[in-house]
């Protein structure tokens, strides 16, 4: 072969590569927005719990009460599908003999056999994509291998040690003569498919006069989650859809630069969705777009009679979402501290 | 010489333009929206009458329930400020004409009818004079816009389809079609898909001959009159159309059972629940499933009819004309497709 025709080949064959790479990253771009915290940002909305946010946050903290704010993570709760979770004991060391010295100690450990999306969790950066691309205008498909992600990790996320809000929406759909309940929750409970709009959100905060500041994380109180809580009897109920925020309700939660929305449902957002042609639309908006975490399945029926009887909705939010590298996803306990 | 007007009158002529820029930009707001003055807080009430609600009966010839029409209704209100109010005619003429009175003495603002029989003519004269509007679903009743589904169309849809994968996959074999289903069920214009199938493949396979099979609504019929057809066609392909969904899937387990599966090609119409499902729910039209000899259905959207039908009610509370005929955009459903078309939600 000729040098030049070499040559050519050669320029072709570069303009193929670089050209599919640039095509790739050209589509991510059209589909999801950049971060506000730079080209290489892996964090999201946690960026925003600076040690100014934290310290604010700790002003909540009055009488050192601690509301449990997660569910119990068991076999039994309900998931979907292929999803399972199987707790197996080791405890062999019981068995007649088997002590370990003088002192005879023995021992137990578990194994715990799960997906990460279960119970009280949160989903990650990694979670939810537009095609293959996720946050921060991620071309995905060049960052999983056989076990995990190489990009959006949970080892990205800093703290979410901050302020949260719980907004009690069975409150505001009663007091809006407008509460439509499921009569298989033994307390009161939104019917799914309610679509909970920004307004609605807006009047729970008024409610409990709170203005959201930048770094909040709001949970929202549907009633929905007293069907988890009497697993696995209401488990196909619970799992057949929910009540939850729509598009209405993400757009402003964003504007509100929240780092994360929490409510007692499994996916957040209404089901049946507003629109029966999109998918978890809710999740792309918050996730995919703009970093801010969901957390699912979150215990709020404690938290919202809490502010009930002392007329505050505000709370120290302490959770612990593990360095897990290259998960999408975690089980977490939530605790909010007042 | 002018003199100055007095300070309190130039200052009440500042604060009578200012009310009038605000009243005109405020009205700018309401027509850029869309909206008449007492629009953007006004709720209106909406009646559907089903055309059955009885559990389990199926409508349209197709595997669709009332209750899920119902319900979409339901789900598709949540966007609109608008109450609904559902009657069941239960298939009967006097609870037809009666669910129209109910709605008259409640005064409704827009009356949505679904009902086959002479009492749609009393309905319309009832809500004529009542002064009630009145929007036809599926059976024309004269005066009113309709929204309805085409059998004709949907049959091409489905004949075109086959025809495209005999030229894909089987150009030069030998071929056979048949359209199976209830091709007695005219009131369900049934025979309406048969006729788009029949029309679809003779344009474009005009060589191929089309048999008619008429399960005479009795699923359990399928497997003997395939078993006649496919003794009539020991060799080469088989292009069938089913004419619902429940249908495709016995024609499917037929020809497995006869050994022909690799010989047939498949395609339905309805694209209900018995045919495709979710990521757990999986079913025949599923995008795991890419080598089904159904290759597709063509969707009928019975459970979407409340948001189709709703934009339209909306448009015509608003005064707005109407086209006198709104058709379901009837398409192709395959395993390329599905999960675009019905998005499934047993995920998160």
């Amino acid at each position: 072969m000729k040098p030049r025709v070499i040559v050519a080949v050669g320029a072709a064959l570069m303009v193929l590569a670089f050209g599919s790479a640039a095509f790739a990253q050209t589509d991510c771009k059209k589909l999801v927005p950049a971060s506000p915290w730079g080209p290489n940002d892996q964090t999201g909305a946690t960026n925003r719990i600076t040690p100014a946010v934290t310290k604010a946050a700790a002003a909540e903290i009055k009488d050192g009460k601690v509301i449990v704010m997660s569910y119990p993570l068991t076999d039994g709760v309900p998931l979907f599908g292929s999803r399972f979770t199987k707790t197996i004991l080791t405890a062999v060391s019981l068995a007649p003999g088997a002590a370990f010295g003088e002192n005879e100690l023995t021992y137990m450990e578990d194994t715990w056999l799960s997906q990460s999306h279960v119970g009280t969790h949160l989903d990650g950066m990694g979670h939810i994509g537009r095609k293959d691309c996720y946050y921060n205008q991620t071309p995905m498909g060049k960052f999983i291998t056989q076990n995990n992600m190489t990009k959006l990790g949970l080892e990205h996320l800093k703290s979410f040690a901050t302020r949260g809000v719980i907004v009690d929406m069975v409150k505001v759909f009663q007091q809006a003569n407008k509460f439509k309940g499921n009569s298989a929750c033994k307390k009161p409970c939104l019917e799914k498919g309610t679509v909970i709009t920004a307004a609605d959100i807006q009047a729970g905060l008024k409610m409990y006069n709170v203005t959201l500041r930048e770094g909040d994380i709001v949970i929202i109180h549907t009633g929905w989650g007293d069907l988890f809580e009497q697993f696995p009897a209401q488990n196909a109920l619970y799992n057949s859809g929910e009540p939850g925020i729509g598009k209405d309700a993400a757009t402003w939660l964003i504007s509100q630069k929240v780092v994360a929305v929490g409510t007692d449902t499994w996916a957040v957002e209404v089901i049946p969705g507003e629109n029966p042609k999109e998918a978890f639309i809710v999740h792309n908006m918050l996730l995919t777009d703009n970093g801010i975490h969901i957390i699912e399945n979150v215990r709020t029926d404690l938290m919202a009679a809490e502010a009930a009887a002392t007329s505050r909705a505000t709370f120290f939010f302490s959770m612990t979402v593990p360095k897990a590298v290259g998960l999408t996803g975690n089980f977490v306990a939530i605790e909010g501290i007042r | 010489m002018k003199h100055p007007a007095p300070a309190s009158s130039s200052r009440g002529r500042r604060r009578s333009r200012l009310r009038r820029w605000v009243a005109a930009l405020g009205a700018l707001g309401l027509l850029a929206a869309g909206l008449g003055p007492g629009e953007a807080q006004r709720r209106y009430v909406v009646a559907f009458a089903n055309l059955t609600e009885e559990p389990g009966v199926t409508v349209e010839g197709t595997g669709f329930t009332g209750r899920e029409i119902r319900e979409s209704f339901t789900l598709a209100a949540r966007a609109y400020p608008v109450e609904m109010v559902v009657y069941d005619n239960q298939r009967d003429e006097a609870r037809a004409v009666a669910n129209a009175e109910a709605a008259i003495a409640r005064k409704v603002d827009l009356y949505i009818q679904y009902h086959r029989g002479a009492a749609n003519t009393v309905v319309a004269e009832k809500l004529k004079a009542a002064g009630i509007p009145l929007l036809a679903l599926n059976v024309p009743i004269p005066g009113a816009p309709i929204y309805t589904l085409d059998n004709v169309v949907a049959g091409r849809i489905a004949g075109e389809a086959l025809a495209q994968f005999a030229g894909r996959s089987w150009r030069g074999q030998s071929m056979a079609a048949a359209v199976i289903g209830n091709l007695s069920a005219t009131t369900d214009r049934v025979p309406e898909r048969a006729q788009g199938v029949t029309e679809a493949l003779a344009q474009r396979l005009p060589a191929v001959r089309v048999a008619t099979l008429d399960t005479k609504g009795n699923p359990a019929q399928v497997g003997a009159l395939l078993g006649k057809f496919l003794a009539g066609q020991p060799r080469g392909k088989l292009l069938l159309a089913a004419t619902d969904d429940a249908t495709a899937l016995a024609v499917k387990a037929a020809v497995e059972t006869a050994g022909r599966a690799q010989d047939t090609a498949i395609v339905s119409h309805g694209v209900d629940r018995s045919i495709h499902g979710g990521m757990n729910d999986r079913k025949e039209i599923d995008p795991a499933n890419r080598g089904s000899i159904v290759i597709g259905s063509v969707a009928f959207y019975l459970d979407r009819y409340g948001y189709d039908v709703l934009p339209l009610a909306m448009r015509m509370l608003r005064g707005e004309a109407v086209p006198p005929r709104v058709v379901t955009r009837h398409m192709l459903v395959t395993a390329a497709n599905v999960f675009i078309e019905y998005p499934p939600y047993d995920m998160n």
